[in-house]
This record gives structure tokens, C-alpha cells and sequence, in this order.
């Protein structure tokens, strides 16, 4: 039929010939505007994200062109004699004299506390969901469980306080003084009063465990019962059932959560700036001795940079905060290589059984 | 007649009672090679006529001193509240340049740098105030350092307390063989600016490289730790044997509860003093015969058999032009009121953080600096 003799017959549906245009002309003006505000909120993060690596570039530029890639192969990083009457100059930005920009030991610490911290909390974590999710009995398991959440919800702030005052003196007392006394390279030496880079690590583990334990539960939870009944009845041991049936489940989504507690570890700021000693210019001598991290750092010098006259220094601290950013997105981005790489069908056939 | 000049001396008091301000006009004299000049300074401070908070931000080290004064200033001006907060010495600089805060309170005084990119930006002394050094020996008191000393240990070369160098200055001192532990400050300090000014007239190592300022490269010494304000230094040095740390003179009583020593620093007459109002007196007599007109002055490491060579003025740092009148009203106010023994300079207020008052030579100096701030 024609449009005009469509019209003509008064069809509120015009018959087109594309199922998109019909679909389109079928919504209501209420389905419109709802369609408009869900998909103004589902771009905002994308606007967000784009709208703060523009910025963080554009404050960090100055320092990008001050630095050139002396940034990421010097490991001295001075804010140079705020008081001297001469400045110096590079590619035609001023700074401070005896200015210096390099992030090596700042990127050597936030990797390494990481990475000790996910070593740490990955096997505790899984270790704790398993058992919370299939051995515990179930009157307790409400109860643990929200031990497990309200951990996830204490401030980085108390952590740090906690780790520096307690939880450190008593590890450097006990734990550490026995592990120094082991003498392993790296692993000994003075153990300080609780503020370095072991302790951080700890309690960064401890502040990541109830993001990988939490998840890793309701992962567990979600193993079709008949799979694991299946192990049981063919007469496999509890440790066989959880590795051959459970294990390549959750695999993925294990390792989702980890990439998750990692980028938390990655950023963690406030506690790490109470207990990490913030060390400059060096790296540490042993796996106790005072380090510093890139988001730590920010937060320390920050009030430093900013009486910073040519106000090199705020840059160069954005350029770190750049770096950081860049960091935490290849962490993420790696991560999810990482799970479709793993990813099966969920059913552990054809896998060695 | 006599009676109609009464009431009329009578009727002008009353009205000057009655008004919003009054004027205060204070004259100094100056002389230079024998002649006499008269400079007359005037300041115009009163209670202003709307409710006017003043925000300050900065020195941990003045920060007890400021709570000291809110009350009295309150009760003296009814429309003048201060409101201090502490964070650091270059918190407050650097508050005070954004204008976050009105005033920010500074250990340190302004950088050249900082001078030539805000014309306009002034710091005003309002007390003298000194930074002791404290250390966690047990049964150890009275140890004598010197400046040279104490910069290689926070170099990192001398890393016991019974190193040769240190038991030169003790000689009938037995020192334990501990390892020194070094405690420095995190933020950006105006404590970190004088001990480092020290350091570095002291040791020609340390001029030529971390030289002084509110942050410096610290040289890497093996397990320095930090700590974030004046408490913070005495908390992480209560908690550390054979820590060593530099602390500001108004924390020195949490300072003595905690148990931590003081030690006796040389001066630049090679005598050994501990910070008292008698050392930190002369020392402060001595540095202010040349203060500058914008008032930065250091008075670190001054001569003197008396002087106590970690001494300081306490800044306050603002904007010489103010957004209202009242505003500028009531920074003069309080800045003249802070520096008026009668008022906030009173000895009363002072010993109880062991600040001095402003020498009497520096305040004709400020006096002129107060009048510039208008709104």
C-alpha cells in the first residue's frame, strides 16, 4: 500500500519496511525520555573517565615536555630549593632550581606492596570463601558473612592508623624479628617500629580481602549442586571435588575479584601514607625498610609543590597522578585478558578430568 | 564657661565611647648616626560593624598559641572571631596565596619566588617562637649535639647514638650502642624550613645539597621515618627508642609527659643551650638589628654566648588587600592586638607555648606593615 492510502485508512501504524523505523515509531513519548536519561547515564562514566584523563593530561603537561623521559629512568625526585633566587629551564618551562622529576621508586613501590598484598590476600580470601560458602555450618554462615562485609566498609584512614600503632610494633616484634632472624636476602635486616614496606603490604592485604572474599563466596554459592554431588558420589576426596569440580567454575571470576582488590591496592592512598615511612629517593633495602608509592607521594607533597612559585612542581605531581592512572587501566585491561584467556563453559569437560 | 568646657570634654568621650572605631596612632622613634627621626605609624583598628570570622590555616607549631588567643580576642572585640586550624606551614602559604584561608600561619617566611609572583602577599611576625631537638634514650638526659652533627645524622652518616662524633660532645656520658632512628615531617613544614635553615648553617654538606625549606630532598638515610604535625613527631619518637626528632618549642610539654630528652644544642659561640624565654630572647634580640621592611627575616643560629640557635619569627601570611573593609579591619585589629602586651603578646599567653614577644626594635617595622592591609 501507498503512505497516502495508509493514511488515508487512519492506521496508527504505518506499514515501513525496516523493523528498526517500526520499532521507533511505535514508542511512546514516556518510552523516549526514559530511553534518553538511561543512555545520558550509561555515557556519563565514559564522559567522566575521557573528561579526567584530559584534564590530568592537560595539568600534567608542562612536566611532560620539563621531563622528557628522564621521568621514568631517574630515580631521584626533588622539588629542587624553593627558596633559591634562579630558576631553571627546560624546553621553556621554569622550575625550581635543582628541580628533578623521576618516579622510579614510587612505581617500584606501588607495584611491589601490590603485588605482596595480592599474593597475600588471593589464597586467604579464596581459602576463607570456600570454606564460608560450603563447610561451615549453615547457622553460622550469616554471621561470618557479615563479619566479611563490615570489614569492606572500615576506612582506609582507621587501617592506617590501626597498621602504624598496633598491628606494625606488634609485627615488627614478633613475626618480623623471626623472619629476620632467617637471614633470607631481602627478607632481613632491621625491622623498624612497624612502618615499611612488609606492613604495608599486610594491611593492604587485609583491606582487599573482603573485596576477592565476598565475590569469591557468592561464586562458590553458585556452583550447580549437581556437579559437586556428582564428585562426591563417583568417590573423589573433599580436596579433588573443590579442584576438579569448583575450581574451574569460578576461575574467571576469581580472577575478576583479584583485579579488582589489585586495583584498590593500586590506589590505596591514606593508609600507605600513615604507614609506609615515605622514603624518598631510595629503594628499599629490605622487605622491611620505609618505601613510597605514587598515590602516597601525591598526597605528601602535594602542600610542598604548592608553594612552589613556578608551580612546576604541581605539574610534576600530576604527571605521577597520570602515570598512576595509566597503571591502574593497564592493570584492569590486563585483567580481563587475563579471564577470557581462562574463561570455560563452566563444565569441566575435555580439561584433564 | 569652665563648666561648658567640661561637658564639652564629657560630651566627645562619650561619642567616641559610642562610635564603631577608634584610632590609634602610635609613634616610633628611630635613630640613625645621631640624628633622631620621628616616624608615626598609624593603625586604624577598632571592632567592626558586622560579625567577621578570620580563617586561618597552617603552622602546627603556632597553632596552640592561635587557640590561646581566641577567647580573649572575642571578648575584647565582640565581632572578631578567629578560627585557626593547623595542617603546616606551607598549607598556609599556599591557603594563603588561593585564598582559601585569609591568613596562614607560617614558620617560614616567604621565598622570594613567592614574594615576586604575588605582589601584594606580606608576612607579619606576631611572636617568636624556637624548635627544640628531643630524642628516646632512656637514663640518657642533657645530651649535648651540635647542628654539624646532627645533619650527618640525617645524612645517614652516624648511624649509632655511641658513634664517635656524638660521644665527643659527651664526654662523661655513657652512650648505648642503639641505632639512631630519624623522625622527619611529612607535610610540608614550617618546623622541617628552620631545622633545615639550622642544618644549613652548620654543615657546608648539607647547604650545598637539601639546603633548607618547608619540603627539602631529605638524603636518604637507612630507616628515617615520618610523621605528620608536631604531635605526630612526638608520638612516632615516644614509640621508637633511639629515634631523634626535631619538635616545635609549643609542643615541648606532650613532649617531657611522653619521656623523650632534650637535647643541648652549640651555638655560634660554641656554648651548649637548651630553648628557654632567657636563650630564646637573646637570640632573638640579636637577629633583629637588620630586619628587612617585608619582615622575612631568619634568626637561626644567631651570636651570642646566650642564644639558642633554632629560633624563629611566626608568620602570618595574607594578602595586603582584603575583599571588605571589615575584613581588613579586623586583620588589623587582631595583628595589632597579637603583638600588644596588654593583649595577645602577654606573658601570660606566650610562656605557656614558650614563645617571646616580638622584640621592641621590629615593632615599629610591623606596626607599618599592619597599616598596609586595607579592604
Amino acid at each position: 500500500m501507498t503512505d497516502t492510502a495508509e493514511r488515508a485508512l487512519g492506521q496508527a501504524t504505518p506499514l515501513v519496511s525496516s523493523p528498526r523505523a517500526r520499532r521507533r515509531s511505535e514508542l511512546t513519548r514516556r518510552d523516549v525520555v526514559v530511553s534518553t536519561v538511561l543512555t545520558g547515564a550509561a555515557t556519563l562514566p565514559t564522559i567522566a573517565l575521557a573528561f579526567l584523563a584530559y584534564e590530568m593530561l592537560r595539568s600534567a603537561w608542562p612536566a611532560i615536555v620539563f621531563n622528557g623521559t628522564s621521568f621514568f629512568t631517574t630515580k631521584t625526585f626533588t622539588l629542587g630549593n624553593l627558596y633559591a633566587t634562579s630558576v631553571e629551564t627546560h624546553h621553556g618551562y621554569q622550575a625550581a632550581a635543582g628541580a628533578h622529576y623521576g618516579v622510579l621508586p614510587f612505581v617500584f613501590g606501588t607495584v611491589v606492596s601490590s603485588f605482596i598484598a595480592l599474593v597475600v590476600a588471593v589464597p586467604v580470601s579464596v581459602a576463607g570463601a570456600l570454606l564460608l560458602a560450603d563447610k561451615v555450618p549453615a547457622r553460622l554462615q550469616g554471621t561470618l558473612g557479615i563479619f566479611l562485609e563490615v570489614l569492606a566498609g572500615i576506612p582506609s584512614v582507621v587501617f592506617g592508623l590501626w597498621g602504624v600503632y598496633t598491628f606494625g610494633p606488634l609485627l615488627s616484634r614478633t613475626v618480623f624479628k623471626w623472619m629476620a632472624a632467617l637471614h633470607i636476602p631481602w627478607l632481613s635486616g632491621p625491622t623498624g617500629a612497624g612502618q615499611g614496606l612488609l606492613t604495608s603490604s599486610l594491611v593492604l592485604a587485609v583491606m582487599i580481602v573482603p573485596i576477592i572474599a565476598s565475590t569469591s563466596r557468592e561464586l562458590f554459592r553458585s556452583v550447580p549442586v549437581l556437579s559437586k554431588e556428582g564428585a562426591v558420589a563417583m568417590g573423589m576426596t573433599p580436596y579433588e571435588a573443590v579442584r576438579v569440580v569448583t575450581i574451574p567454575f569460578v576461575r574467571t571470576g576469581i580472577i575478576a575479584a583479584s583485579i579488582l582488590g589489585l586495583g584498590r591496592a593500586l590506589g590505596e592512598t591514606i593508609a600507605v601514607l600513615i604507614i609506609s615511612g615515605n622514603a624518598l629517593n631510595l629503594y628499599p633495602h629490605s622487605i622491611f625498610d620505609p618505601f613510597s608509592t605514587m598515590a602516597a607521594s601525591i598526597a605528601a607533597i602535594l602542600d610542598g609543590a604548592l608553594t612552589d612559585s613556578t608551580h612546576m612542581a604541581v605539574h610534576a605531581l600530576g604527571e605521577v597522578g597520570l602515570l598512576l592512572l595509566v597503571i591502574t587501566l593497564i592493570a584492569n585491561l590486563g585483567g580481563r585478558w587475563l579471564t577470557r584467556r581462562f574463561s570455560t563453559t563452566g563444565l569441566p569437560v575435555g580439561r584433564g578430568v | 564657661m569652665k563648666r561648658l568646657i567640661l561637658l564639652a570634654l564629657v560630651g566627645s568621650v562619650a561619642l567616641a565611647a559610642c562610635g564603631g572605631s577608634s584610632n590609634n596612632a602610635s609613634s616610633t622613634t628611630s635613630t640613625t648616626a645621631g640624628t633622631t627621626t620621628t616616624t608615626s605609624v598609624t593603625v586604624t583598628t577598632g571592632n567592626p560593624t558586622a560579625a567577621v570570622t578570620l580563617n586561618e590555616a597552617g603552622s602546627s607549631l603556632l597553632y596552640p598559641f592561635l587557640q590561646e588567643l581566641v577567647t580573649p580576642l572575642h571578648t575584647q572585640y565582640s565581632n572578631i572571631t578567629l578560627a585557626p586550624s593547623p595542617g603546616g606551614s606551607g598549607k598556609g602559604i599556599s591557603d594563603a596565596i588561593s585564598g582559601v584561608v585569609q591568613m596562614g600561619g607560617s614558620d617560614a617566611y616567604l621565598s622570594p619566588g613567592q614574594l615576586s609572583a604575588n605582589p601584594g602577599l606580606m608576612n607579619i611576625p606576631i611572636a617568636v617562637s624556637a624548635q627544640a631537638v628531643n630524642y628516646n634514650l632512656s637514663g640518657v638526659s642533657n645530651l649535648k649535639l651540635s647542628g654539624d652533627v646532627i645533619a650527618q645524622i640525617y645524612e645517614g652518616k652516624i648511624t649509632k647514638w655511641n658513634a664517635q662524633p656524638i660521644a665527643a660532645l659527651n664526654q662523661n656520658v655513657t652512650l648505648p650502642d642503639t641505632t639512631i632512628v630519624p623522625v622527619r615531617r611529612v607535610d610540608s613544614s614550617g618546623d622541617t624550613f628552620i631545622f633545615t635553615s639550622f642544618l644549613s648553617a652548620t654543615n657546608t654538606t648539607w647547604q650545598s645539597g637539601p639546603a633548607f625549606g618547608t619540603t627539602v630532598t631529605w638524603p636518604a638515610a637507612p630507616g628515617e621515618l615520618t610523621a605528620n604535625g608536631n604531635p605526630g613527631m612526638v608520638q612516632t619518637c615516644k614509640a621508637t627508642p633511639g629515634c631523634i626528632a626535631y619538635v616545635g618549642v609549643s609542643a615541648e610539654a606532650s613532649a617531657q609527659t611522653a619521656g623523650l630528652g632534650e637535647a643541648m644544642l652549640e651555638n655560634k659561640a660554641g656554648q651548649f643551650v637548651q630553648p628557654s624565654s632567657d636563650t630564646i630572647t637573646a637570640a632573638a634580640a640579636a637577629g633583629s638589628g637588620n630586619v628587612p621592611a617585608n619582615l622575612a627575616q631568619s634568626l637561626i643560629y644567631e651570636d651570642g654566648a646566650q642564644s639558642y640557635p633554632i629560633v624563629n619569627f611566626e608568620y602570618m601570611v595574607l594578602k595586603s588587600s582584603q575583599s571588605s573593609s571589615d575584613t581588613a579591619l579586623a586583620m588589623r585589629t587582631f595583628l595589632a592586638w597579637a603583638v600588644d602586651p596588654a593583649g595577645g603578646s602577654s606573658s601570660t599567653y606566650l610562656a605557656k607555648e614558650d614563645f617571646v614577644a616580638l622584640p621592641a626594635t621590629v615593632l615599629p617595622k610591623v606596626k607599618a606593615a599592619i597599616a598596609q592591609i586595607t579592604g
